[in-house]
């Protein structure tokens, strides 16, 4: 085990770019090398004082005017250097992205989402990544550029297990985009936590599409109860094109709860997780209906 | 006197802005030219041998300027002191061992000391050193450690370093009278002091060949070990005290001081040491984690009649304050109840966990969760509600405390303190939601301030008052954010009629200030408040004489208000402060006064059986709360908090709520959510990302009800309230959540996992 001495004793080379083409010019120069991307720092900064991550080449990419912008025209499209915190005070990402703003608002504290980005947040694709189940029940997709080329790639596709994602050494994360949501949908977020500002135990967001009494579609995401954040797909399965009532959302959950692979870690234990899991289910699934303008 | 000017008054503390501003500077907040940075290399086996350590490529470093390990220190093995310098015997006193030699016995344990031109050449040069371990089976459980046979933590023949005893009554006899009888086993864990400032310091060497150490220390008498482990005159090493962004104990042992002098000594340059989170975490003192077996008898109508204790502490890899802490459990395990018949048998064994040490409350806590959680038991099973089981078998003034016997000469506020606690809760929230259930509980408790009697404490503080009426004081008082010295500010400006802002106190300071003893064991508005009470109140004497000769008055019938000296509280016949002052200093009347305060001195109990007087006096108090606890997730949210004491007196009643208030945090974190949790000696929460503790967001509203009985032993019979304000809490919250959801959780802390698991466990059941 080592220790966080505040300070890093690794040389690496800086570069502070003010374009995305300069960007993706050291992207490309040094892909064969270890080259990281500075947005924030919340998670980077830490991980190369206390488990020796190796750089040699850092690229901040906070003043790229290209990729500090937010776009609330059909849909919500987010550059890769906006904060969190600027992200939270859109009116209409609390309005129509309520999963969104409330995985946003559970993160740390104020001091961490001044800082903190979407992309950020992904890439380090921790299992407990508070942005991501919501971004993958939105079906938000990721724009992925590099010297080569440009391609989009969906959040639900892009991460692949424990800090691991399909991201190639030249590329970069440019914005977030997700698509515009019916008005008759509704979504939640809920997470469990030791204290408020702590990361999840287990954390989840829910999605659903309402027709009259029927839900004509669903996703249903943890977060912390595998390598990455999953879709509990069997239980979407109960739900979907059925007349919702107490009672499906109980078994719906309780599938949910049947499909996670939680473990024993220092925050909490696999027994507790799967519990919380149903219990947390039920009630965000209620949520999201009520929100959706459903009744029960 | 007339009424207080100053004292029991709700004022800023006189450094509060320097505070606030970033004015102040702590012990990090400090540099000199051409430092040194000190870097520690920290065993990676909770034990092993030490087959050799290879300092070559290291010292080949550019930038590396000094690599000691254990055989470069002169005195590597010395003995544990706390400040004391009465003999107390073998019992108190264990191996302080300042590097490991041949052996580690804990993950993190100090091998060797770095000191080079930058922080990150020392870190580089720790990764060059080479040490060849062979790792040791260990023993990390303190009952297996018990057993013979067991692995051998120290080199005497057994684990076990301290086995204390107390009681009254016959045991047997006492159970043979219970109408119902209680048994169980409570545990808590390895806490961390979780201070802002982690432990730090920076040593030079002076004009005069002294050792100079500028450290946040809650104990600056460590001079002495420090100059014992070089070999020096304990003249020739001096401590300058910062103020600490907190203590709770964990700044009572060494910490940096000693690596800081050895590096100075041997490059004659300054040298800075600060911790890191991770390695304060990792290294320093935690608190006891404690195995506590309990049993009471009572009567129908819940009249205690006996109580049998057995508690075992995890003292870690070396002694340090261990067999103090568990006296302090053992005096305190049956609480404040009269039970005829009391056996309470306690130890403090070794294992190679990280050390334990002093911790706010030192070892009150502990038995209080145990004793507190078996009264509700009882209070259940009997029918009979919390308050009145409580006051039916409470401590009064005059009665003696069922362990040792002491007597109650000073006030005992109990029922009151439980009483008012308890009905500040007022009307139940509503709630209606299905799954989230409403429950109250309630705990008293007490706990000592002032050190043990046979420690023979004492306290020293010097008073000077200056021509022009302004006020220097001298104390070796060392603050930990208490407001420990501007609290002798408010004495002596009460004493001799002057604003705060007219007083200048220098502190902490082994070289220029009178030693104050040490900021631990809630000692110091006791014992330096009044020291410095003594030496005010001489000059103030002195004053009054001297202005009374010059009005020719009965020196009764004057008081300094103002700085002016006012005869019979008329405020058009006075003189003023300076005039008499002037007038002293012409006829030669000396108006300075360094005053020793001395504690009731007792000789060192039988520890098997300890009888008597142990502690000066005693603080009593009760803490209320009303939580809700979600059936589903185990979530528990306290709603209410409310902490009430018998203060004595409250000084500052803004510092004393301020104790209570963060006192009651302090003991709710260690109640719901803290632990240091160690896999074979390995910690497993190293950061504040794993060990988690409440922020500003996670805490209630706390109620703080202070009595003022006047009935305590410090200066205007003020009690100690610092340590005393944690010790309580928890079991209030566990009682809180039995009412709650029925059940009850005897270990801490009570995570919404343990909940639920109970809750599980209970239903299948039923």
């Amino acid at each position: 085990m080592s220790t966080n001495t505040k300070i890093l004793t690794q040389e690496f080379e800086y570069f502070a770019p003010k374009t995305l083409e300069e960007t993706l010019g050291l992207l490309c120069k040094y892909k064969d090398k270890n080259t990281k991307i500075l947005a924030g720092g919340t998670d980077l900064l830490v991980k190369m004082k206390t488990i020796n991550l190796n750089v040699d080449y850092l690229i901040n990419i906070k003043d790229i005017s290209e990729l500090n912008f937010i776009n609330t025209d059909g849909g919500l499209k987010i550059g890769a250097a906006v904060p969190l915190s600027h992200i939270e005070r859109v009116g209409k990402v609390k309005e129509k992205y309520p999963a969104l703003y409330e995985g946003i608002k559970s993160m740390a504290a104020i001091a961490i989402r001044n800082m903190a980005t979407i992309p950020g947040n992904i890439c380090n694709a921790s299992p407990a990544g508070d942005t991501i189940p919501p971004l993958i029940v939105y079906s938000a997709e990721l724009k992925l550029v590099s010297k080569r080329g440009e391609r989009t790639v969906q959040v639900e596709d892009f991460i692949t297990g424990v800090g691991k994602t399909i991201i190639k050494a030249d590329e970069l994360v440019t914005q977030v985009n997700i698509p515009e949501i019916n008005n008759n949908s509704g979504s939640a977020f809920s997470k469990k936590s030791r204290v408020k500002a702590d990361i999840a135990k287990i954390n989840l967001a829910i999605w659903l599409e309402r027709d009259g009494n029927f839900c004509k579609y669903c996703k249903i995401v943890l977060g912390s109860v595998f390598i990455k954040a999953v879709r509990a797909k069997k239980a979407e399965d109960l739900l979907r094109e059925q007349i919702v009532n107490d009672d499906l959302f109980i078994k719906v959950a309780k599938k949910a709860s049947e499909e996670i692979k939680p473990i024993d870690d220092v925050r909490s234990i696999a027994e507790y997780r799967t519990d919380l899991a149903q219990v947390m289910v039920e009630d965000s699934l209620k949520l999201a209906w009520g929100r959706a303008g459903g009744e029960l | 006197m007339s009424e207080f000017k100053i004292v029991g008054k709700p004022i800023p503390r006189h450094d509060a802005w320097s505070k606030v501003t970033g004015d102040l500077k702590y012990a990090d907040d400090f540099s000199l030219p051409g430092m040194l940075f000190a870097k520690v290399l920290r065993s990676k086996y909770p034990a092993a041998k030490i087959i050799s350590i290879n300092i070559h490529k290291a010292e080949q470093l550019k930038g590396v300027q000094a690599i000691l390990t254990a055989k470069d220190v002169l005195h590597n093995e010395t003995v544990t002191k706390f400040g004391q310098s009465t003999e107390v015997g073998k019992g108190f006193e264990g191996l302080y061992r300042v590097l490991a030699d041949k052996e580690v016995r804990f993950m993190g344990e100090a091998v060797a000391l770095v000191a080079a031109d930058t922080e990150e050449i020392a870190e580089e040069a720790l990764d060059l050193i080479v040490v060849e371990y062979e790792p040791l089976p260990g023993v990390f459980d303190p009952v297996e450690a018990m057993k013979p046979g067991a692995y051998l933590v120290g080199e005497n023949g057994t684990n076990i370093i301290g086995e204390f005893g107390c009681g009254q009554g016959d045991i047997e006899k006492g159970f043979a009278k219970a109408e119902v009888i209680i048994k169980d086993t409570y545990k808590v864990p390895f806490v961390d002091h979780a201070y802002l400032e982690t432990e730090g310091g920076i040593a030079w060497i002076d004009d005069y060949g002294v050792i100079n150490i500028r450290v946040g220390s809650q104990v600056i008498e460590h001079f002495r070990d420090v100059a014992d482990v070089l070999g020096l005159p304990h003249n020739k090493v001096r401590y300058i005290g910062t103020m600490m962004g907190g203590g709770f104990g964990g700044k009572e042992d060494i910490t940096v001081e000693t690596y800081l002098a050895l590096l100075t000594w041997k490059t004659k340059k300054p040298v800075r040491l600060v911790y890191t989170r991770e390695e304060s975490i990792l290294s320093h003192s935690k608190r006891h984690p404690f195995i506590m077996k309990y049993k009471v008898g009572a009567k129908k109508d819940g009249k205690l009649v006996a109580l049998d204790a057995e508690l075992v502490a995890d003292a870690g890899a070396y002694p340090y304050l261990s067999p103090w802490v568990t006296l302090y459990a053992t005096v305190n395990a049956a609480g404040p109840y009269c039970i005829p018949n009391v056996r309470v048998k306690s130890c403090c064994v070794l294992t190679n966990n990280t050390f334990t040490s002093a911790n706010r409350g030192f070892g009150a806590p502990q038995p209080n969760f145990a004793y507190e959680s078996i009264m509700d038991e009882l209070s259940h099973k009997l029918n009979v509600d919390s308050l009145e089981i409580r006051r039916i078998n409470c401590l009064t003034t005059g009665k003696a405390l069922s362990t040792t016997g002491q007597v109650f000469k000073t006030h005992v506020a109990l029922p009151e303190v439980a009483e008012k606690a308890w009905a500040a809760l007022g009307e139940p929230v509503e709630c209606k939601e299905e799954n989230r259930k409403i429950g109250r509980g309630l705990a008293i408790g007490l706990m000592s301030y002032g050190r043990m009697t046979f420690l023979h404490d004492s306290s020293r503080s010097y008073v000077r008052l200056e021509s022009d009426g302004s006020v220097l004081i001298r104390s070796g008082i060392p603050d930990l954010g208490g407001g420990q010295v501007s609290l002798l500010c408010q004495i002596v400006a009460e004493e001799l009629g002057i604003p705060m802002s007219r007083i200048k106190i220098y502190y902490s300071d082994t070289a220029l200030t009178p030693l104050a003893g040490t900021t631990t064991a809630t000692r110091q508005t006791y014992m330096s408040g009044n020291a410095t009470l003594k030496a005010a109140r001489e000059i103030r004497k002195r004053v009054i004489n001297k202005a009374a000769e010059m009005l020719n008055v009965n020196p009764e019938k004057l008081d300094i208000i103002n700085e002016k000296i006012l005869v019979n509280y008329d405020q058009s016949k006075y003189l003023p402060l300076v005039k008499v002052i002037k007038a002293c200093n012409t006829a030669g009347i000396e108006l300075f006064c360094e005053a020793q305060f001395n504690a009731p001195f007792t000789i060192t109990p039988d520890l098997l059986n300890i009888r008597g007087m142990t502690f000066p006096d005693f603080t009593f108090g009760a803490q209320a709360v009303e939580v809700a606890v979600d059936t589903e997730t185990g979530q528990i949210e306290v709603l209410k908090l409310v902490t009430c004491y018998d203060v004595g007196k409250a000084i500052n009643p803004l510092s004393v709520e301020g104790q209570m208030e963060g006192g009651s945090i302090y003991g709710m974190g260690y109640a719901l959510i803290e632990e240091v949790i160690m896999e074979k000696g390995i910690t497993m929460t190293p950061s504040f990302a794993e060990y988690i503790i409440p922020t500003a967001v996670d805490v209630p509203d706390v109620k703080a009800i202070l009595v003022e009985s006047g009935g305590g032993l410090g200066p205007y019979g003020a009690k100690g309230i610092g340590e005393p304000s944690c010790s309580i809490i928890a079991p209030a919250i566990l009682n809180a959540i039995y009412d709650a959801v029925g059940v009850r959780i005897k270990s801490l802390p009570a995570s919404p996992e343990k909940i639920i698991r109970a809750l599980k466990k209970d239903y299948f059941e039923k």
